[in-house]
């Protein structure tokens, strides 16, 4: 063989990546891709998956998507959370290799983190937030569609790198001086950084493009005050990423440059300084939590007012506490590091900030309270998480106001209380948030309910699993457990405790079992539901059939209340039936292979510069700035949509008068 | 009713022509054929970035008049960006765009101000 070939060999499949489970995955990687060629090929379905999916710039597809990829992560990324426990379960195991094990941390918490919690997030919002503001699209629907495909770019490239050349080992956060090449000279490393900076520009447009659109595009009539609580979620979100995202950007690149191009900005020697790395990180990090949480509190606040039948209480101060939380989560970032020792006067002035927060995040949880008060509760699964949320965020946040007590911190930091405290809320906030909207949504989306009966098992495995699992961690924290801990002996009076996160960890599996039996049981069972309102809801989603054809609204709305489609309902009014002159053609995005194309050029740039490769990359780059180019003079990005098809798509719904 | 001279909006102001200060922030909308502008842009912020990385590694200057040239550089670059890239000139007036341009500017300052104070700690033992 020539000797380049075997060189590539052990570049591409080090020792690391040759481990007897993951040879097996390997192989069923393998033989499951030639199945699916297979059974694409016979069944003719290429063309479909390129017309329908790949080039489409429909945010109601493009939700779809990114769903399909969030429970795919969540997936991986629930595997990783497994593999861990069952390396902590008993005392001197050696389940895996150290260093396996340093991946599987870390591949964990980056998944769940980017790749299951933000495209989670962004299929909620591509889902809805257009239908509720009564708009055809979002603002920029070629830039959505570029948005998911970077997305998808980064997440492939961070996925692959546990079969291809290593994973990175240095924990989600990636602290410097390790992901130094002095320290870290593999190609894992490079994986992460490069699949965050793809996705992150792919994030950063999603922002942009969502803050565009719900200031924007409001259907008439809906003004800032009457606009749903999940809008609001949506665009605060938005402008979080929009300032959140550039300082994570410029870390991850600058510790690029020192892997690739040996500069020294983070690197202990020749002048850099590693912390200014932790700082720029967490001036990310602490905002990206709420990034995680804040779209949730808006799905909760929709669930809340649906399943009670009344309107949320307290708008304005839920519109004014979730804009304080926004402001407010920039100014507290230093309570990741207090142990870095800046000194009192900053570490008290970001403990208190840090509590500042508990108070308008307090205001909110009365509120959803209140708004049940008095109210007829529908115990649906959507609302079960809901009744979930409150009580497992509240003791999550007040974990976290214990932890932004500097003196106290100084103990709890790197230990298992901390992974105790942001699983309590991620886990309470953002997961619990998210199935509670797939639930909610779920029939807008694919025209049936998601089975209840089976949604109340997957709900009750996940609730109890997660208290099983995380309660014990925060007595393993005072018990003196440090995070990212490879192995323990015995007689340290952490066995016990173990042994009970591992078994709820089972219990969770378990939940995401019954969660995916259930997803395909409704697809294949699923009853249709033909009035689009199932839930009796109070929001313009519901005022659509479900699923909602192409072009949403055959008449804009004209907003008078609040909860607009409630209002309409009250007064007898419906959009539901149109008279013919009221539809006019319409003006619709052209679907478009550039998103997807510049997704697979920057996949080339990525994989290419992870190995480094310059000639290949650079042919990548010139691929992605070519295809920017060729979209800027592609003046066929829309076509219009006849009138007449309009009505006959309106008449088969039984929706024009006439 | 007929608009007397306080009730002016703001595009009217514009139109008056008679305020200096209002005329040179008139909102423009204009279309080129060719991107002159952009591309002008696009070559002057290659320059300023290029300028300061030289400034830096061929160390010609003294560190504090280099921290001097680099931040005016900084505030150009960013000035060139606004002003080229991100329409601050167009639009539908003054006050869509100086409204979300405080923001900004206090939280970019009060990021990289307080980054600053933070990271200015004496040593890494505490
Ligand atoms: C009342 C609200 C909250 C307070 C006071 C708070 C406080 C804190 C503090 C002080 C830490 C650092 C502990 C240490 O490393 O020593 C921390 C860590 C963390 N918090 Fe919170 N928190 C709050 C809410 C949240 C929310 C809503 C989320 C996410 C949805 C979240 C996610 C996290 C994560 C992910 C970490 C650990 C990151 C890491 O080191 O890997 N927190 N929190
Ligand atoms: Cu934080």
């Amino acid at each position: 063989m020539p000797a380049f070939i075997v060189h590539l060999i052990h570049t591409l499949f080090p020792k690391t990546v040759l481990f007897p489970d993951i040879l097996l995955i390997d192989l069923g990687l393998v033989v499951g891709g030639i199945g699916l060629f297979i059974f694409m090929t016979k069944t003719h379905r290429w063309g479909w998956l390129w017309r329908e999916w790949l080039t489409t710039v429909d945010h109601k597809r493009i939700a779809v998507l990114y769903l399909i990829a969030a429970i795919v992560m969540l997936f991986r990324g629930g595997i990783d959370a497994e593999m861990i426990r069952a390396q902590l379960a008993l005392p001197g195991t050696h389940f895996m290799p150290a260093i396996q094990y340093d991946e599987v941390f870390t591949t964990h918490g980056t998944i769940m983190i980017f790749f299951m919690g933000m495209p989670f997030i962004f299929a909620l919002f591509n889902a809805v937030v257009p239908l509720m503001i009564g708009a055809r699209d979002v603002a920029f629907p070629r830039i959505n569609a570029m948005s998911y495909w970077l997305f998808a770019c980064g997440a492939i490239l961070f996925n692959i790198s546990f079969i291809i050349g290593g994973s990175p080992d240095a924990g989600w956060t990636a602290y410097p001086p390790y992901t130094g090449l002095a320290f870290n000279p593999g190609p894992g490393e490079n994986y992460y950084f490069l699949a965050l900076i793809i996705a992150g520009i792919g994030t950063t447009m999603t922002g942009i493009n969502f803050l565009v659109t719900t200031v924007r595009m409001r259907a008439p009539g809906m003004t800032l005050m009457r606009m749903p609580l999940f809008i609001w979620s949506a665009m605060v979100t938005s402008a979080l990423v929009l300032f959140a995202f550039p300082p994570l950007t410029v870390a991850l690149a600058m510790s690029l440059f020192d892997r690739l191009f040996g500069s020294s900005f983070f690197t202990l020697g020749h002048g850099g300084m590693p912390m200014m790395y932790v700082n720029l990180f967490w001036l990310f990090g602490h905002p990206e939590v709420y990034i995680l949480v804040i779209p949730l509190f808006g799905v909760f606040s929709e669930v809340v007012a649906t399943f009670s039948k009344k309107q949320l209480f307290g708008y304005p101060i839920m519109v004014a506490s979730i804009l304080a939380i926004m402001f407010l989560s920039y100014g507290t970032w230093v309570h990741h590091f207090f142990t870095m020792g800046a000194g009192p006067g900053v570490n008290v002035f970001f403990g208190l900030s840090t509590m500042l927060i508990a108070i308008p995040t307090g205001v909110k949880i009365f509120n959803w309270i209140f708004t049940m008060w008095g109210g007829r509760i529908q115990f649906t699964v959507a609302m079960l998480y809901q009744l979930a949320f409150i009580p497992t965020f509240v003791i999550g946040g007040a974990t976290g106001v214990m932890l932004a007590a500097v003196p106290a911190d100084y103990q709890f930091h790197n230990s298992y209380f901390v992974i105790a405290h942001f699983h309590n809320v991620i886990i309470g906030g953002t997961l619990f948030g998210l199935l509670s909207g797939l639930y909610y949504w779920w029939p807008k989306m694919f025209g049936s309910k998601l089975n209840e009966k089976q949604g109340r098992v997957a709900f009750w495995l996940f609730f109890i699993g997660f208290w099983v699992t995380f309660s014990p961690q925060y007595l393993l924290g005072l018990k003196g457990m440090t995070r990212r801990l490879y192995t323990y002996p015995a007689g340290l009076g952490w066995h016990e405790l173990n042994v009970i996160s591992t078994v709820g960890a089972l219990i969770m599996g378990a939940g995401f079992v019954a969660l995916v039996f259930n997803i395909v049981w409704t697809l294949v069972y699923g009853e249709r539901d033909l009035t689009g309102d199932p839930w009796d809801g109070r929001t313009l989603e519901w005022s659509l059939p479900s699923p909602v054809p192409e072009y949403n609204f055959a008449r804009v709305p004209v907003v008078h209340a609040r909860d607009a489609w409630w209002d309409m309902k009250q007064k007898g009014q419906s959009l539901a039936q149109l008279s013919p002159e009221d539809v006019h053609d319409i003006e619709m995005p052209r679907n478009t292979p550039v998103p997807f194309l510049l997704g697979v050029a920057f996949f080339v740039v990525g994989f290419a510069l992870t190995f480094k490769w310059w000639p290949i990359a650079g042919i990548g780059l010139a691929g992605v700035f070519a295809i920017i180019i060729f979209s800027g003079f592609d003046y066929e990005d829309h076509h219009h949509l006849k009138a007449e098809v309009v009505r006959k798509t309106e008449a088969s719904l039984g929706r024009l008068q006439g | 009713m007929a608009h007397s001279e306080t009730e002016l909006t703001i595009s009217e102001a514009y139109e008056r022509d008679n305020d200096r200060a209002l005329k040179f922030l008139k909102p423009r909308f204009h279309e080129e054929k060719f991107p002159m502008t952009q591309i002008l842009g696009y070559i002057g912020s290659l320059i300023l970035t290029f300028a300061a990385y030289f400034l830096v590694i061929n160390r010609v200057l003294p560190s504090i008049a280099l921290l001097a040239v680099i931040l005016t550089l900084a505030v150009m670059q960013g000035a060139l960006q606004l002003g080229v890239f991100m329409h601050v000139r167009e639009g539908r007036g003054l006050a869509w765009q100086l409204i979300p341009l405080y923001l900004v500017f206090l939280i970019a300052l009060g990021m990289v101000g307080m980054s600053v104070w933070i990271m200015l700690f004496k040593s890494g033992v505490s």
